[in-house]
Order: structure tokens, then C-alpha cells, then sequence
């Protein structure tokens, strides 16, 4: 397994790495906070969902 | 796998050097993955993210919070 170090230069496979990680981290993060649940800086906002999932008023 | 035994390498690395960055990839690696395995536990704590057939569980205290709300401003 090592040898793959032979064929690839381990500077330039470091910062892809480093790079595709970052990227990969502030998706996830991004999209998390993006949600209901798993936005962890306002908290599930219940108003909100709980006017989408009421039924329609009936008359 | 000896591309080129006596030559220098495609990435220029002699094999001592490859063996001595694999070692210290793989103790890195390790430890980044420890790391994460802690992060997605504690985030499994915090809230599971996959629900079952019925939804994310919630705590009885939401499910009976409106009901408890109404009982109470008819009370008071």
C-alpha cells in the first residue's frame, strides 16, 4: 500500500485531500443549517412548520 | 510493483521516504476518522437522523403541549 507513494507526489494528493474535506465539511454544515432539525444556531422554528402542516381551515 | 527500480520514481519519492509518509498518512488518517466517529456519535446524541416509519420520535411533553395549553387558558 505504500507504494502508491511512488506513484502519486504526497504534497498534491495533501492539499486535494485538504481541499475536497474543507469543501465536503461546509456543504454538510450549510445544508444542516438549512433544515428544521439539525439547525443548531435558531432551533426548529415551530411556528413556521406547524402553519405549513395544519390542515386548511374549513368554512 | 517495481516500476523502475534502479530509476527515480514517477512522484520522486524513494521507497524509504514512501514507506516513512505512508506511516505518518496512516497514523493521521486514524486519528481523523477517530475524531469523526466521536463528532457523529455525539451528533447521534444530540439528534438522530434517520427516522423511523413514523416520523422522528418526539418526547410525549410535544405531543401533549397544545392539549395542555388549551386546557390551561380554559382554567385561567
Amino acid at each position: 500500500m505504500w507504494r502508491v507513494w511512488l506513484l502519486f507526489d504526497p504534497r498534491r494528493v495533501l492539499v486535494a485531500l485538504g481541499i475536497f474535506l474543507f469543501v465536503l465539511a461546509l456543504l454538510i454544515h450549510f445544508i444542516l443549517l438549512s433544515t428544521d432539525r439539525f439547525n443548531w444556531l435558531e432551533g426548529p422554528h415551530h411556528g413556521a412548520t406547524a402553519a405549513q402542516m395544519a390542515p386548511l381551515p374549513s368554512k | 510493483m517495481a516500476l523502475n527500480p534502479t530509476g527515480p520514481t514517477i512522484s520522486g519519492l524513494t521507497e524509504a521516504e514512501a514507506k516513512e509518509f505512508h506511516g505518518i498518512f496512516t497514523t493521521s488518517f486514524i486519528a481523523f476518522t477517530v475524531i469523526a466517529i466521536i463528532a457523529h456519535f455525539l451528533a447521534w446524541q444530540w439528534r438522530p437522523w434517520l427516522p423511523g416509519p413514523n416520523g422522528y420520535a418526539t418526547s410525549w411533553l410535544n405531543d401533549f403541549a397544545p392539549m395542555l395549553h388549551h386546557t390551561i387558558s380554559q382554567l385561567v
